[in-house]
């Protein structure tokens, strides 16, 4: 029976070809939109993901106050770090070892780089050797800096995947060849002792030239020194033994710096703590706000092309009344004419709803390709948008089903 | 004596259209028997389809009593009615009623969906029934490919495929030549001759009622005469007194 009714249906799709595909517009579009979205949202939130991954949650971040915060005193230079916080933090940090795992500066100076005749703009980060450990940085060639290089404040740099890119070239063979090569900044030359892979995303250090710490400051920067206040630092990242130690860890830093800086008892902090569940959270939010988004989108797509499929079922059970009565006449019951439509309707949201993920999983495909990405195809979305495609086939399918089943056969037999 | 297969007693049928209330059956009582070859005949507007569709579960009477093969037709359901027409009712229209997108065997093969047949039995009952009435070259043939003898030879396969009690048939070769027509009313006969098999015919046509053994007269709704007649168009009532010719039943009706 339901071989011998779906059987039917495609034959009733194919005598309407054209039909057929204009009423399935709507799931097309939906189950497409529906698949490419939760895919490619997927895997967007897959990088946020890996970018924070290797550091689990333990990391915390300290940025400069915001001088337009209510509260914030008008002087200049408020809020900004420097590297007397950095002694001072570093110094808390030590007396704390079952909290604190490693503590590393962030200067950053924007610059002009150079590699034999490529010349590009860069930005720089004076770091320490233990930046691997609240970054991820994960040396494709060559090697990250060491202490000793940190302490001497080396002519070393470590670049990321892009730079490396611009001033060597790209492919496998010119990353690899830049280690050992020297790149001009400010007139010093630097000796490329890594290269890292490439990640993508807002987060990565692809974009970055990594140097000492105490390189940046003598050999780079010029005098960026705070008045009075010695070198600045864009931020400064600390590390934690364990996720489960970051109030505490707060507590204490932001105590440290409200003594270093001479806060009153009263004053805002000026200075900002940032841990990365925090950003996680944000981004997790947005991202899934702008999926949610364009799922609903989706969504209300798929009910139109229901609503599509109804009218277009009515259309077929009133010209079909007749076909309706002689069926009648031969013996299917109220059931019989009811299954039958209803899964006429079902087959094409069915249908509609995989010529729709097809597209998508092309176009997801090719775009993964494109990008790298690997296999970021969303399994759930499919089955999500097969069967919210089935509910819609059923659920507006039922009604014009329901009334070919109420018709009485000697009414549909007279039916012209 | 058997049960009769259609049992008609008192049967009325009013249709209520507001203002104008047409009594289309007025106290009508008939029986056929198993083997029987009856015609119901009378002019147009007199209550032969009527009669027909109370006949055929297609409709139900206003009042009266209809014993189908014994089932008081009264207590069947929706369902039960469906499963009555599917069994023991074989179909032909004036228009042949075959589905257009269907093969032949398809659509001689819809009775048996509906009659919940394996697949397999199916299309063996189906080619057996197409090759009986002549159509064994047709099977996969849609309507539109077929001559208007041959699509009604398709209908008459789909009546007999689930082996019914009786063949009801409204105005059969209404839609054919007269030769085809002929050959169509020469097909029930051998049908009737061969395999005992009960028909029904209703037709305003006297050529078509003359190849029929019986004819229930019907006029504004009341059977006027029912009788037997020979080939020769004699026609006699119930105890075989000569009544009239059938041409001249035709012509009063
Ligand atoms: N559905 C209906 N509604 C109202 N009147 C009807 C309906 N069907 C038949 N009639 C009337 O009942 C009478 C008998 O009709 P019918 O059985 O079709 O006659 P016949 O088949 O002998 O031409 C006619 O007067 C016809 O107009
Ligand atoms: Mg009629």
């Amino acid at each position: 029976m339901w071989g011998e009714q779906i059987r039917m249906a495609m034959e009733s799709l194919r005598a309407n070809k054209f039909r057929s595909l204009l009423t399935m517009l709507g799931i097309i579009i939906g189950s497409s939109t529906l698949v490419a979205v939760l895919s490619l949202g997927n895997a967007l939130q897959g990088q946020v993901f890996e970018s924070f991954i290797d550091l689990g949650t333990r990391r915390i971040g300290i940025l400069p106050g915001d001088p337009d915060a209510a509260g914030a005193r008008i002087t200049s230079g408020y809020g900004l770090l420097s590297i007397k916080d950095y002694e001072a933090l570093k110094t808390m940090t030590a007396t704390y070892p079952d909290i604190f795992r490693v503590i590393v500066p962030e200067v950053s100076i924007k610059v002009r780089a150079r590699a034999k005749t490529t010349e590009i703009d860069a930005l720089v980060v004076g770091t320490g050797e233990g930046y691997q450990q609240v970054q991820s940085v994960p040396v494709e060639y060559g090697r990250f800096f060491t202490a000793s290089e940190s302490a001497e404040s080396a002519r070393v740099t470590v670049l990321g995947g892009l730079v490396v890119e611009d001033l060597f070239g790209k492919g496998p063979e010119n990353k690899a060849a830049a280690v050992g090569q020297t790149v001009v900044i400010n007139g010093q030359s630097l000796l490329v002792v890594g290269v890292v892979k490439a990640a993508g995303g807002p987060f990565s250090s692809d974009q970055r030239i990594l140097v000492p710490a105490g390189t940046a400051r003598l050999r780079i920067a010029g005098n960026q020194d705070l008045p009075g206040r010695g070198l600045q630092m864009s931020s400064i990242l600390v590390g934690l033994k364990s996720e489960g130690k970051v109030t505490q860890a707060e507590a204490l830093i932001s105590q440290t710096l409200r003594d270093s800086r001479r806060l009153a008892a009263g004053a805002v902090d000026d200075f900002k703590l940032n841990s990365p569940t925090q950003s996680l959270n944000i981004l997790k939010g947005i991202n899934g706000a702008i999926t949610g988004f364009i799922a609903l989108v989706a969504g209300i797509s798929l009910v139109v092309g229901g609503i599509g499929i109804m009218n277009i079922m009515l259309v077929a059970v009133t010209e079909r009344t007749r076909e309706i009565g002689v069926r009648k006449a031969l013996g299917a019951t109220d059931r019989d004419v009811l299954g039958q439509f209803v899964i006429e309707a079902i087959t094409i949201s069915l249908i509609g709803s995989l010529i729709g993920i097809g597209s998508a999983v092309a176009l997801v495909l090719a775009i993964a390709a494109a990008a790298g990405l690997g296999m970021i195809l969303s399994f759930p979305a499919i089955i999500i948008s097969l069967v919210f495609a089935l509910a819609i086939g059923v659920g507006f399918g039922y009604y014009p089903a329901k009334r070919a089943a109420l018709l009485l056969p000697i009414e549909a037999l007279r039916y012209e | 004596m058997s049960t009769p297969v259609i049992s008609v007693s008192n049967v009325t049928k009013v249709f209520d259209g507001g203002d104008n209330r047409v009594v289309a059956l007025d106290n009508v009582t008939m029986h056929v028997d198993r083997g029987e070859m009856v015609a119901i005949m009378g002019p147009s507007g007199s209550g032969k389809s009527t009669l027909m569709t109370v006949i055929g579960l297609l409709d139900v009477p206003s009042s009266g009593r209809y014993m189908l093969d014994g089932i008081d037709t009264s207590t069947l359901d929706r369902d039960a009615q469906a499963a009555v027409r599917n069994q023991k009712i074989g179909f032909v229209f004036q228009n042949f009623n075959l589905l257009p997108r269907l093969t032949a065997l398809q659509n001689v093969a819809l009775p048996m969906v509906y009659g919940r047949i394996p697949p397999a039995e199916r299309e063996a009952r189906a080619t057996a029934a197409l090759v009986a009435v002549g159509l064994g070259n047709r099977l996969k043939n849609r309507p539109n490919e077929l001559s208007g003898g041959q699509k009604q030879r398709v209908a008459i396969a789909r009546s007999l495929v689930n082996n019914p009690e009786f063949l009801l048939a409204d105005e059969p070769t209404g839609a054919l030549d007269s030769r085809t027509g002929h050959e169509i009313m020469e097909l029930f006969r051998t049908l009737n001759r061969t395999q005992g098999i009960t028909v029904v015919v209703v037709t305003h046509d006297a050529e078509v009622g003359k190849q029929m053994d019986r004819i229930v007269s019907l006029r504004d709704g009341v059977i006027n005469m029912d009788a037997l007649h020979d080939y020769y168009g004699i026609a006699t009532d119930d105890h075989g007194r000569v009544r009239t010719a059938v041409q001249e039943v035709v012509n009063v009706g």
